[in-house]
């Protein structure tokens, strides 16, 4: 992949309880790309995404956020390029997701009305009586949807995505490829953390890890 | 980033709360049937052959409030919690600022929420609805606002600590001292009609501790929420 990747890991090592979980890892993230991250269980995937989202610093090595070492990167830099959809949806229960919609794309520096909520929402296949009612008493697979409406109404430029299809039926899986895919095809670079082969074909890389270390890479 | 977008912000996240709170109200009626108890069970401990006496109105106020204030405490974080959005918050445009005035505002609805209801509640069962209010109310808001400010600090650095409703208070409560000694004392002074001089030291102590924590408290919020 050649031009300047939009979000770069050299040497990364992590520790938890004294055993390094990530060891002398380099990640590039370029723009019109999809990473999948695949290994077993342990091996380090979601640390990873956690150091590359920012909010986890590494014991060794550096991130870049468009050349800018990620821990001096502004706030609002932060805040409207990377986008994550983690273990959790991260949408308040208590709000419909047109209001979690709303409430992000503001953190994120963005005027987002009803209507392009709304909008946003149907693209990702929620209508507007669901959307419109508290995302407590969402199924998981609807709330998964919002997560990913979140992640369109923010407008970030870098997706990090840990298990992505996470309680999707097939047609929600369909959705999420074609998602991502769009959204490589926009411009932004993806990493994405799945166990789920079908996803793993989206991908244009696939990183292997085993024990913390890159194992193999496989272009698609 | 701007005064004006850390505000814009802030709002945004105050709006979202007090309509979390206005859905869920669990906070809201758990805070104030707590307040309630507090100031009963006082009330009958207090009794002394059939009367009550004022001068423990200071100590029942504010005790009723700091222990109420504390409940809510410990629930201001539940919404990102709950949804795993503590972090995607802290990633404000304006970085963790606008989530830590949010809350501190939030804190003192609660908190002034309880006060409306256990105020008048402990003037008349105590036997106090003639005391002069005017020094105490003051009190109470900067003793309220003192609270809010630290409160909020101590929760946000808890929310991922273990055994986080026993460390909670006992982290908060030495911090709160000062604050909570000046209070104490200013209502009781007002009570027994002593000088304005000696309340007006007590008040300044307060005002001092407020701007004290209104500085200190979002930068070390900020401090400790940036990796």
């Amino acid at each position: 992949m050649s031009g300047e990747p939009l979000l770069r890991a050299t040497g990364i090592a992590a520790a938890m309880d004294r055993r390094y979980v990530l060891l002398d890892l380099d990640v590039s993230l370029h723009p019109g790309e999809i990473v999948a991250i695949a290994g077993p269980n342990g091996a380090g995937k979601t640390t990873l995404l956690r150091v590359l989202e920012g909010v986890r610093r590494p014991e060794r090595g550096e991130v870049r956020l468009g050349g800018v070492p990620m821990h001096e990167a502004s706030a609002a830099s932060l805040a409207r390029r990377v986008g994550v959809i983690g273990h959790h949806t991260g949408l308040y229960l208590d709000l419909s997701a047109v209001e979690n919609l709303r409430l992000f794309a503001t953190l994120a520096g963005r005027d987002l009305d009803a209507a392009a909520a709304l909008a946003i929402l149907a693209d990702v296949g929620l209508a507007r009586a669901d959307a419109c009612r508290p995302v407590r008493h969402y199924s998981r697979g609807m709330a998964q949807r919002a997560a990913l409406a979140r992640l369109l109404a923010t407008g970030a430029d870098i997706w990090l995505l840990d298990e992505p299809s996470t309680g999707l039926d097939r047609e929600g899986c369909a959705l999420l490829h074609r998602l991502l895919r769009d959204a490589a095809d926009a411009g932004r670079a993806l990493c994405v953390v799945s166990h789920d082969p079908a996803l793993l074909e989206v991908a244009d890389r696939v990183l292997h890890l085993v024990a913390g270390r890159l194992q193999a890479e496989e272009a698609a | 980033m701007s005064v004006g977008t850390t505000l814009r912000l802030t709002g945004a996240l105050l709006r979202k709360d007090v309509r979390v709170a206005a859905r869920s109200r669990e906070t809201a009626l758990l805070v104030l049937l707590f307040a309630v108890l507090c100031v009963l069970i006082f009330a009958f401990g207090f009794l002394r052959e059939g009367a009550v006496a004022a001068e423990v109105v200071p100590g029942v106020l504010w005790v009723t409030l700091q222990f109420a204030s504390t409940v809510a405490l410990l629930r201001l974080f539940a919404a990102e919690e709950e949804a795993g959005a503590l972090e995607l918050a802290l990633r404000s445009v304006a970085g963790p600022a606008p989530l830590f005035f949010s809350k501190a505002l939030m804190q003192l609805l609660f908190s002034g929420m309880v006060t409306a209801l256990v105020l008048p509640m402990v003037l008349v069962f105590f036997d106090a609805t003639r005391i002069p209010l005017g020094a105490t109310l003051a009190a109470l808001a900067l003793g309220l606002v003192g609270q809010a400010l630290v409160g909020t600090l101590v929760s946000g650095l808890m929310v991922r600590v273990q055994m986080r409703d026993v460390l909670l208070p006992l982290v908060l409560y030495p911090i709160l001292t000062p604050s909570l000694i000046a209070g104490v004392k200013v209502t009781a002074i007002s009570i027994a009609g002593g000088s304005t001089e000696v309340i007006g030291t007590w008040l300044s102590l307060m005002v001092v501790f407020d701007a004290v924590f209104v500085l200190a408290s979002p930068w070390l919020y900020a401090r400790a929420s940036t990796p």
